[in-house]
């Protein structure tokens, strides 16, 4: 029994198992901890700022106003967009990714949110973009 | 003729000993576990920890990428309080009254780093004028690249 021989004495030498059994249970406690741990991701935008703005000389382009409204519409070109409690936004991403295969990504996409509108419903169309391969996407 | 009772086998006798002397105060061991925990909480106590709010209820975005390597970055953490719909500034654990309080701070630290970057940690339910407000105190100090944090899947949502 154990991990050890029993010496003469009476002393009970080095005890593998129970040092296993703890390793095990302290395995089994990150495991779960981590689990329900959430990793904080990105999405990214561009300010006009005097630093970063690229060089004057800009080309014009047609930017794709989407204004979101505080009941959570999304609204382009006075075209309403998916339902207000959709968050996956289908309607937009496939509208925006049919434009891009058209037109390529260079047009800015500038949104207008509503001031009353949650922050929630923004990062909402920000993704639906990201994921739709739009590169510069903007606030006005 | 009867086998000779047997002499006394010679059996090893696990002997109880009659009392076991305490062991000694090891004194080495128990620093080595002060150090352990002291590195723990060392490393534990990065910039990065000390400046996110834990808080911020952050929006659920599925497509988001995953954080990059910046150089240098400065997080706005944006909280909102939903008994008194009351929202608030924190950057480096200072609270700022307005977002116009924040224009001294940040362009100090864009002069010392002209490449910083800002990541705004706003709760799901804070109204756009607020961050509104944010982003123009941010262009003005002179930051272009600006990034809102966001989460995959609630934390104690079924994965």
């Amino acid at each position: 029994m154990g991990g050890g021989a029993v010496s003469e004495d009476g002393d009970p030498g080095f005890q593998i198992a129970p040092m296993v059994d703890v390793v095990f249970v302290l395995l089994l406690f990150f495991m779960a901890s981590a689990g329900s741990q959430v990793i904080e991701k990105e999405l990214n935008i561009s300010l006009p700022s005097g630093r970063s703005a690229s060089a004057a000389g800009a080309v014009p382009t047609t930017p794709i106003l989407i204004d979101i409204l505080p009941d959570g519409k999304i609204q382009m070109n006075n075209r309403i967009y998916d339902s207000p409690t959709s968050r996956e936004l289908p309607e937009l991403r496939a509208w925006l990714k049919e434009t891009i295969a058209k037109f390529g990504d260079k047009d800015p996409v500038i949104l207008r949110p509503d001031p009353k509108t949650k922050h929630e419903r923004v990062m909402d169309v920000l993704n639906a973009a990201s994921a739709s391969g739009v590169t510069k996407l903007t606030f006005s | 003729m009867s086998a000779a009772p047997q002499s006394r086998k010679s059996k090893k006798k696990v002997r109880k000993p009659d009392h076991e002397p305490d062991p000694e105060f090891q004194i080495a061991p128990m620093i080595d576990i002060l150090l352990v925990l002291l590195v723990f909480f060392m490393s534990i106590s990065s910039t990065e920890v000390l400046q996110t709010n834990k808080e911020v209820n952050l929006p659920i975005a599925k497509e988001a990428k995953e954080a990059k390597d910046n150089p240098g970055q400065v997080i706005i953490n944006v909280t909102y309080a939903t008994m008194n719909d009351a929202t608030a500034i924190e950057v480096d654990q200072r609270g700022f009254g307005s977002p116009s309080d924040m224009v001294p701070l940040l362009q100090d630290k864009v002069g010392k780093n002209p490449l910083l970057r800002v990541l705004i940690r706003a709760d799901r339910e804070v109204r756009f004028d607020f961050i509104r407000q944010v982003l123009q105190v941010v262009a003005e100090s002179g930051v272009g690249n600006v990034t809102f944090s966001v989460v995959d899947k609630d934390a104690n949502a079924p994965s």
